[in-house]
């Protein structure tokens, strides 16, 4: 379970950013910028849920604190029961994180690779000589599992990306825009993952700003814009409440609102 | 610890797989030294044998308007029957200078026109010689002053002996020069300034490529961002990259320091004396102590390359900062090899200078107990200081996630 709670991250300017910023959000104080104002929600195990936002909404900061990177400005965020502040080590051993703009070690191979995150995570030998193998096998890795990563097509890098983030069977999963740059076959491998981490009761939580993935996969969701929620409750919700006829004029209508 | 040492191993294969790391940890070093060895002791060797055994053009000429000197042309004749000497007749004073200007001419060697009867008075006869010294001008001066000085000698017996005197009687004082430095010492002053120069800078470039790929590199690939969600703490993380680097520096130097042993043993241009010298600057002892200087040395190589490049966004942002750093290393490096520069309280305390230095004392034998531990200190300080630097810059939220 991820608990979010009255979540602020301010960051300061630069002196150029100050010069190039016409955004809206002035931030409390001079020079600072909140990229996400005050925001709450819930993720349930077994349940999937949906960051959704445009650009800059503070969607990958928001994941970024949940996933230990950043530090809250202020408001907490309990992961697995783990407070990321006070146990960062707790929260990490429990989350797999998986960004659509990650690459890998070109020069490792993935069997390396995969072993080299395990072993991060003081992963018992046996563990993970059968889980390693129930995912190659899963994923038909073994044919390139001793092949330089910087040698392998996206589609089998994309593989080998899944294996390293569920490699210690995480309960708690973070996607940041996990298909961003990915064609269709891909990306599938991808939604596939998330489904799979949901059968098995994981906490699941992913960004996106496409529609078509958020009403392919979401249970739960939030709309985030400016760095304060527009929306936060259940995918059944949203749609019993939407006002125009498809999903992408509602979620702009949201933005529209959040905006005035 | 042991998260330390998997994320050691990790870099260390991907580093040591990396093409570039390797040309410059492996091949660079232990090619250069002999390369170098031998070009330039081939060179010299061979330019000084050329003007050693180069056929000297001279003119030799009484100035002024009247009758030609006698001990000129008895001089010209002494020079005629040498081989080695070709000799310029039917020119001006103003022409052999032109000639010399031009390199078409070694020497113009100018009897004054009161020569003789100077010299039959007893007094100074005034000879000029006129050439033009560049480097390797220098020998074939030095072999057309020694004809002078033949010259000179044997006008000074002809008079002592009309004056019935033995010439010793002018030599009032004999000065007996011994130069109590040792083959070593000298050779360190001479050379001994190079070598700490060059394995310094090996050290940088091999600690170079580590660094900008294993921080701003692995920025770059999104790669950090995954590895600092793993229960690895920020420092055990730090710690595992900083090793290679260090380590890869350090390599580069211990590699260097064998090119050049092999590019001494291979050379077969240098002579004995010189290459026992050398030889024994590479003994155990100096190899050992100056690699212990290098050590906290490339701490701090280490700490300030990762540092600079955490910062960077991007690999090639990382080289363009870096790059220019090789200035900075360079010139304390450079000022040890100036002439005069020696080890002191105060020298001992600038970084790189101090190694460069006191390498060459090393090397010489001469560097003192307080001096050494003084250097070490200085180096350990700057060490542990940027150490702390470093591990400040890769806890700052702002440097990690910059530009993204």
């Amino acid at each position: 379970m991820i608990e979010v709670k009255d979540l602020w991250k301010t960051f300061r300017l630069s002196r150029e950013q100050k010069k190039e910023r016409n955004g809206p959000t002035a931030g409390r104080g001079n020079g600072n910028v909140d990229a996400v104002a005050g925001v709450s929600f819930t993720c349930q195990p077994g349940r999937i849920f949906s960051l959704l936002g445009p650009n800059g909404a503070g969607k990958t900061t928001t994941l970024r604190m949940i996933a230990t990177l950043l530090k809250p400005t202020s408001g907490s965020i309990k992961v697995a029961g783990y407070d990321v502040v006070k146990n960062p080590q707790e929260v990490q051993r429990r989350i797999g994180f998986l960004t659509g703009s990650t690459k890998l070690y070109d020069r490792l191979n993935p069997n390396e690779l995969v072993k080299y995150y395990a072993d991060l995570h003081g992963m018992d030998k046996n563990k993970f000589k059968k889980r390693k193998e129930e995912l190659f096998a899963l994923l038909g890795m073994n044919d390139f599992a001793k092949r330089r990563i910087g040698k392998l097509s996206s589609g089998m890098k994309q593989k080998v990306s899944i294996v390293r983030t569920i490699i210690h069977d995480p309960e708690i999963v973070v996607f940041d825009e996990p298909t961003v740059g990915l064609d269709v076959v891909t990306a599938k491998n991808i939604i596939e993952l998330i489904r799979s981490c949901k059968q098995q009761g994981k906490t699941v939580i992913f960004s996106t700003h496409i529609m078509g993935e958020v009403s392919l996969l979401s249970d739960d969701l939030a709309i985030i814009h400016n760095g304060r929620l527009a929306f936060g409750g259940s995918y059944d919700e949203f749609r019993g409440q939407m006002q125009t006829d498809s999903l992408e004029e509602e979620f702009i209508r949201f933005l529209e609102g959040a905006r005035q | 610890m042991k998260t330390v040492l998997i994320i050691f191993k990790k870099e260390l294969i991907d580093s040591i797989r990396d093409r570039r790391t390797l040309i410059a940890m492996i091949v660079v070093p232990l090619l250069l030294f002999p390369l170098l060895i031998s070009i330039s002791s081939n060179m010299l060797i061979s330019q000084a044998r050329k003007a050693q055994q180069k056929t000297l053009k001279i003119a030799v000429l009484t100035g002024g308007i009247g009758n030609r000197s006698i001990h000129a042309d008895a001089f010209e004749r002494s020079l005629a029957k040498r081989d080695d000497v070709e000799l310029i007749k039917g020119i001006t004073e103003n022409e052999g200078k032109a000639l010399v200007r031009s390199d078409s001419l070694d020497a113009v060697i100018v009897f004054d026109l009161e020569f003789d009867d100077t010299v039959a008075d007893l007094g100074q006869g005034v000879i000029t010689m006129y050439h033009k010294s560049t480097e390797s001008a220098g020998i074939e001066k030095g072999r057309v002053r020694n004809f002078l000085d033949e010259l000179e000698e044997e006008l000074q017996a002809e008079r002592f002996a009309n004056l019935d005197l033995d010439v010793s009687i002018v030599e009032t004082v004999t000065i007996k020069e011994r130069n109590l430095a040792s083959t070593k010492e000298r050779i360190a002053e001479e050379i001994g300034g190079l070598l700490p120069y060059l394995i310094i800078i090996f050290c940088f470039m091999g600690s170079m490529y580590p660094a900008i790929d294993l921080a701003a590199g692995e920025k770059e690939r999104g790669t950090l961002e995954t590895l600092l969600t793993s229960p690895a703490g920020r420092l055990e993380i730090l710690l595992g990259k900083f090793g290679v680097v260090m380590l890869t520096g350090l390599l580069t130097a211990v590699i260097s320091i064998f090119g050049m042993y092999l590019g001494v043993r291979a050379s077969s241009e240098i002579p004995p004396e010189i290459l026992s010298a050398i030889l024994n600057m590479l003994e155990l002892r100096s190899v050992f102590l100056l690699l212990s200087l290098l050590l906290p040395l490339t701490i701090f190589f280490a700490a300030i390359l990762l540092s600079l490049s955490l910062f960077a966004r991007s690999f090639k942002e990382a080289q363009s900062i870096i790059n220019p750093l090789m200035i900075v290393i360079i010139v304390p490096a450079f000022v040890g090899l100036m002439p005069g520069m020696e080890l002191n309280t105060k020298t001992a305390l600038i970084p790189i200078l101090n190694v460069s230095l006191a390498t060459k004392e090393i090397i010489a034998g001469t560097i003192t107990p307080f001096i050494l531990a003084e250097v070490y200190l200085s180096l350990i300080a700057l060490a542990v200081i940027s150490l702390i630097y470093c591990k400040w810059v890769f806890g700052r939220e702002s440097t990690i996630f910059r530009g993204t």
